[in-house]
């Protein structure tokens, strides 16, 4: 069973002044296996619809059906503990969760909430953490001692280690650094494509969008406005304006490009691809 | 927590809203003050009416008041409870065994759940017309005559509004950390006790971190724009006393003087 909303809506405050319907009437259907990176403008309902993927918010009417398990607007959800072992959510700035003394021990939480002994936790802690790419030297070190893209990846690692089937990210990559930022998403799209995890993204770096993600879904005001593959998407750089968002530099650069009277085809991705055509056109 | 009502700020357009805080303070303590003057319930009916007039004018919903009530329930149940027990005068009511319910018992629960009702209108009214900021500078302007004394009137209006500034970042901030450590499996409303300390403990440590880290930006922020305490300083909003506000004081204190005058007579 794929992950799909159903006439989903969400209403924050209802019933006082401070009422705010964060997502309206969604129809939504996530293919599993596949990366797919949520964009939209702040406001837009990006936060508030993945939050209702591990039931921490439940919709206010229609549908939400997750790894075979149906939560219905008005209807009390039970065992919702196994679910969110199942869809690992990692929220923005997830820096801020960690509270053992150890990194080690940070990790091992979730693992041990969901019924894994000392033992068992440890290892898939230890394994997470390699998988993210934090040194084994630095497992007995407290987490505040952490860089912050460091106190990330441990963060991350603490979702990783509880082996979830999905794994949903807000903003993973805000505030890091470019390289921080390539090796985080290489690490995501690892575990889309080695590991065959459903990888859903929020994010406002189209540049990741283009380069890592298969399909896109574009929010607008709490509906969906949008939602194909990654490529169709950015092939149509007007149609991206017109839904607020600047495609990436590449797809900026073709545009501008063709306008000058070239012909870059489609299959040129990135910016070696584009140099070697233009360099065999010219000469 | 965004049930929360006691104390919170509503954005609304009234003539309340619109008033002095100064006044506004000064017309709460005065008709507090006036709750504890024993006017029995004749007294009560008249602070109660005019109460009304106010939360009507500041277009407050029945709902809202309510609400902030509602936290207080309990503990006029167990008030209640301990009058049944101990109060043996007036007249019985009925009886069940050895125990025989007073009327008095009835009596002495029903005033004090009148007057909490009382002080409760009284408070939010103030509160929910009135943004924290105004509020502080209004209890800075009423302070400031105890300059003299020795009190820091301006360090402990800036105090205050510090602290109400940071309860909505704490309170998304503790939501958000909730959030988090529900999504590692974390159950924070059952559970064993070793497991229940622990999920306490993955709220309560972030959110110290948080808060350390919050202050001491905060503290440089306001040191880089040269903040001092204890300087002279002056004032983007000026507060200033209109007839309306003069004209809520006096409506105040007339009714204090009727109280008074009632409580006398009885």
């Amino acid at each position: 069973m794929p992950i799909a909303f159903e006439n989903v809506s969400h209403t924050y405050s209802a019933g006082t002044p401070y009422e705010y319907q964060a997502l309206r009437n969604i129809n939504l259907e996530i293919t599993e296996g596949k990366m797919t990176a949520i964009i939209g403008q702040t406001g837009s309902g990006k936060s508030t619809l993945v939050q209702h993927l591990n039931a921490l918010l439940l919709p206010d009417a229609g549908i939400v059906h997750i790894l075979d398990r149906d939560i219905k607007a008005g209807e009390k959800a039970k065992k919702l503990k196994a679910l969110r072992g199942e869809v690992g959510l990692v929220f923005q700035f997830p820096e801020y969760q960690l509270f053992e003394e150890t990194i080690i021990k940070d990790v091992a939480f979730g693992p041990k909430n969901f019924g894994c002994n000392e033992e068992e936790a440890t290892k898939r802690a230890k394994e997470a953490l390699k998988l993210a790419g934090m040194d084994e030297s630095y497992f007995e070190k407290s987490p505040l001692e952490l860089s912050g893209g460091q106190k990330r990846r441990v963060a991350i690692a603490g979702i990783l280690a509880m082996d979830p089937k999905v794994l949903v990210l807000d903003e993973p990559t805000a505030g890091l650094d470019p390289a921080g930022t390539a090796s985080m998403m290489a690490l995501f799209s690892k575990l889309n494509k080695e590991m065959h995890k459903t990888v859903l993204m929020v994010t406002h770096d189209m540049e990741n969008v283009y380069t890592y993600c298969d399909d896109v879904v574009v929010l607008e005001k709490g509906q969906v406005k949008l939602h194909g593959t990654a490529r169709e998407f950015f092939s149509d750089p007007k149609k991206c304006r017109e839904l607020n968002i600047l495609p990436p530099y590449i797809v900026r650069m073709k545009e501008m490009l063709n306008e000058k009277g070239f012909d870059i085809p489609e299959s040129v991705v990135n910016m070696k691809e584009l140099a070697d055509y233009i360099a065999k056109e010219v000469k | 927590m965004g049930n929360f009502t006691l104390g919170r700020y509503l954005p609304l357009d009234s003539p309340i809203h619109k008033l002095d805080p100064r006044a506004k303070i000064m017309a709460m303590l005065l008709l507090l003050i006036t709750i504890f003057f024993p006017a029995g319930w004749i007294g009560y009916g008249v602070i109660f009416v005019c109460v009304s007039v106010v939360i009507i004018l500041s277009k407050l919903s029945v709902s809202f008041i309510w609400k902030a009530m509602k936290p207080m329930l309990f503990m006029l149940f167990f008030l209640l409870v301990i009058n049944a027990l101990v109060l043996k005068t007036g007249t019985v009511l009925f009886t069940i065994g050895s125990w025989s319910l007073y009327s008095d018992a009835v009596f002495q629960t029903l005033y004090i759940a009148v007057r909490l009702l009382l002080m409760i209108m009284i408070t939010t009214c103030l509160t929910a017309t009135t943004k924290p900021l105004e509020m502080t500078l209004g209890i800075e302007d009423l302070l400031s005559p105890f300059q003299k004394i020795g009190l820091p009137s301006h360090e402990i209006a800036m105090l205050i509004s510090i602290a109400l500034r940071f309860i909505p970042d704490l309170i998304d901030e503790t939501t958000r950390i909730i959030k988090a450590q529900e999504s590692r499996g974390v159950d924070m409303k059952e559970g064993k006790l070793m497991e229940r300390v622990m999920a306490i403990l993955s709220l309560i440590v972030p959110l110290f971190v948080s808060a350390f880290q919050r202050a001491e930006d905060l503290a440089n922020a306001m040191e880089a724009r040269g903040y001092a305490p204890g300087l002279p300083r002056t004032r983007y909003k000026q507060l200033e006393m209109k007839k309306q506000d003069w004209f809520l004081l006096a409506c105040c204190g007339v009714l204090m003087g009727v109280i008074i005058w009632i409580a006398w007579f009885r």
